[in-house]
């Protein structure tokens, strides 16, 4: 066994995800926080530990971020830690609840993650332009959407894929998402729809993007001991895996993504997983622009390099297909607060083995699956996986 | 929960507020060198490790897989080749450019390292295109990455 002690999830909890919620994001940490907590049937006093999660400082527009939520994440007089992996974070978090609980310290761990982006006003692309180099990259004028520009680029180039096969990806999730009470943009959409949609730099265009949002989303973590005194039906986590590539990203191919590969390996030999496309039941790959979903089960090993389009136009991956890849909806149908997101497809995957899904449940007796979220620029990437 | 859809942000009760901070970044121990030799001798240069025998372009003061302390500098000339690309049509508030600006990852011949800067002088662009630097003159150099002015198609 890896660790001292045996980890599960109890429990879940998801808000909203709008462009714009009302709640500050202390009071998003707290919604989230406390429905998981319910779900788990278990009070604050239960709580030994508590992670958050929470992106850029620019978002939410506090400097301390970490401290600043720390109330709405429950807390108050316990030891606390905020830990931020760009968008890496929302799966991150859990894997650092994960190690709270596996070093036999705690038997039980609040995972919190929250993000208000709309508060960075007008828009919150301006936060995303001082993430880059001060001295090589900035004075260019970088702008987040051409790095993925860029990349998808590559990645059509060195496969030969057409965009019309990329854009089946946007149509699965946003059609999936209609399904998920939390989602902001659920819509039957089409591949000309996406294929007609505004250019914002080539080849990404608007229906390729998912939003920037509002919302929060909460885990309760404890310790097998007292997974087996208060639940019939944990769910374990079962492989832990995360890997940074070189920061210098005009350095990579970029066509494949090695460090999604290294943390799923990791995770993956942690949970004993030999033959990931046979082994795993479900997947909830990152999925910010639709051609990462496919860039990324190529890097988890779900398929061969340049065969996820190829896999997503036979239905394969659709929710009653022989590998269900984002059920909720993902990124691009239930929204995307950057920490907040990465731990939905997480609260996902719970709900799917426990069979909790409500409509977005995927059929069969799903036991085994993985939720996974990337981030900094370009180059780190968490896994998780999850077993029942 | 709020499950109103709020379309006018200022409809919501709001306080706005700035963080205001500005910024002077060193160019650090490699990139005075490195911007030095672009302003005042108009070359590009790199460093090569030689425990990995990569030339990291951008310069490093170490290579990042083996650690070691790099000395050897070299002049990798002004020529690459197109690795990716992107057209950009809009500005990050969303309006629309005036003209679609070309955006490229140019990679140095012999070199490990790239470069991402804009593409002149052509409205067509292709992946594997080869290209050079068009650097200003030298009175208009001021030891920045746009002392470089653009890539354009080697003739």
């Amino acid at each position: 066994m890896y660790g001292k002690k045996r980890v599960a999830i109890v429990g879940a909890g998801l808000t909203l995800f709008r462009r714009r919620l009302k709640e500050t994001g202390k009071e998003l940490a707290y919604e989230a926080a406390k429905m998981a907590l319910d779900a788990a049937g278990l009070e604050l006093r239960d709580i030994q530990s508590v992670v958050m999660g929470t992106a850029p400082d620019a978002f939410d527009g506090v400097h301390m971020k970490g401290e600043y939520l720390a109330d709405g994440a429950g807390a108050y007089h316990k030891p606390y830690t905020r830990v931020f992996v760009g968008g890496g974070t929302g799966v991150f978090t859990p894997l650092a609840g994960w190690w709270h609980i596996a070093s036999g310290q705690f038997d039980t761990c609040l995972v919190v993650c929250e993000e208000k982006m709309s508060s960075c006003y007008p828009h919150p692309q301006y936060a995303f332009t001082t993430i880059f180099d001060p001295i090589l990259e900035r004075p260019i004028g970088m702008n987040l959407i051409w790095i993925f520009a860029l990349e998808m680029q590559r990645y059509m180039h060195k496969h030969n894929i057409k965009k019309e096969h990329i854009a089946l990806v946007s149509v699965k999730n946003k059609g999936n998402a209609l399904d998920h009470p939390c989602a902001q943009l659920a819509a039957r959409i089409t591949v000309d729809d996406v294929l007609n949609s505004e250019i914002m730099a080539w080849p990404v265009q608007r229906l390729d993007v998912s939003p920037t949002s509002d919302g929060g989303a909460a885990l309760v973590l404890v310790s097998e001991d007292v997974a087996k005194e208060i639940t019939d039906n944990p769910v374990w986590i079962d492989g832990v895996g995360w890997c940074i590539d070189s920061t210098h990203w005009t350095n990579r191919d970029l066509y494949y993504p090695d460090y999604v590969e290294y943390a799923a390996r990791m995770a993956y030999k942690m949970a004993g997983i030999k033959n990931p496309p046979k082994e795993i039941d479900v997947a909830e790959p990152y999925d910010p622009f639709d051609y990462k979903e496919l860039h990324h089960m190529e890097g988890l090993l779900l398929c061969k390099k340049g065969e996820a389009p190829k896999l997503t136009a036979e239905g394969v991956t659709q929710r009653d297909g022989d590998l269900p890849i984002n059920p909720s909806g993902g990124l691009l149908g239930v929204g995307n607060p950057i920490a907040a997101a990465g731990l939905m497809k997480v609260c996902e995957i719970f709900w799917q083995l426990r069979g909790e899904a409500g409509k977005r449940q995927i059929p069969g007796d799903p036991r085994t699956g993985i939720a996974q979220a990337w981030g900094d620029l370009m180059q780190y990437g968490s896994v998780i996986v999850l077993r029942r | 929960m709020s499950i109103e859809k709020i379309t006018n942000p200022f409809d919501a009760r709001h306080w706005i507020g700035h963080m205001e901070a500005d910024y002077m970044y060193t160019l650090g121990v490699v990139g005075e060198r490195f911007f030095k030799e672009l302003k005042e001798n108009g070359r590009i240069m790199g460093t090569r490790c030689p425990n990995c025998s990569i030339v990291y372009v951008p310069p490093r003061m170490y290579c990042e897989r083996c650690f070691a302390k790099l000395e050897e500098w070299i002049d990798v000339g002004k020529k690459g080749t197109i690795h990716t690309f992107t057209i950009a049509t809009i500005e990050k508030d969303g309006k629309k450019l005036e003209k679609p600006v070309i955006y490229a990852l140019i990679k140095f011949e012999g070199a490990h390292g790239g470069m991402i800067h804009k593409i002149g002088e052509t409205d067509t662009v292709c992946i594997g295109m080869k290209v050079e630097a068009v650097l200003k003159s030298p009175e208009e150099r001021k030891a920045s990455i746009n002392d470089i002015a653009y890539f354009r198609p080697t003739k």
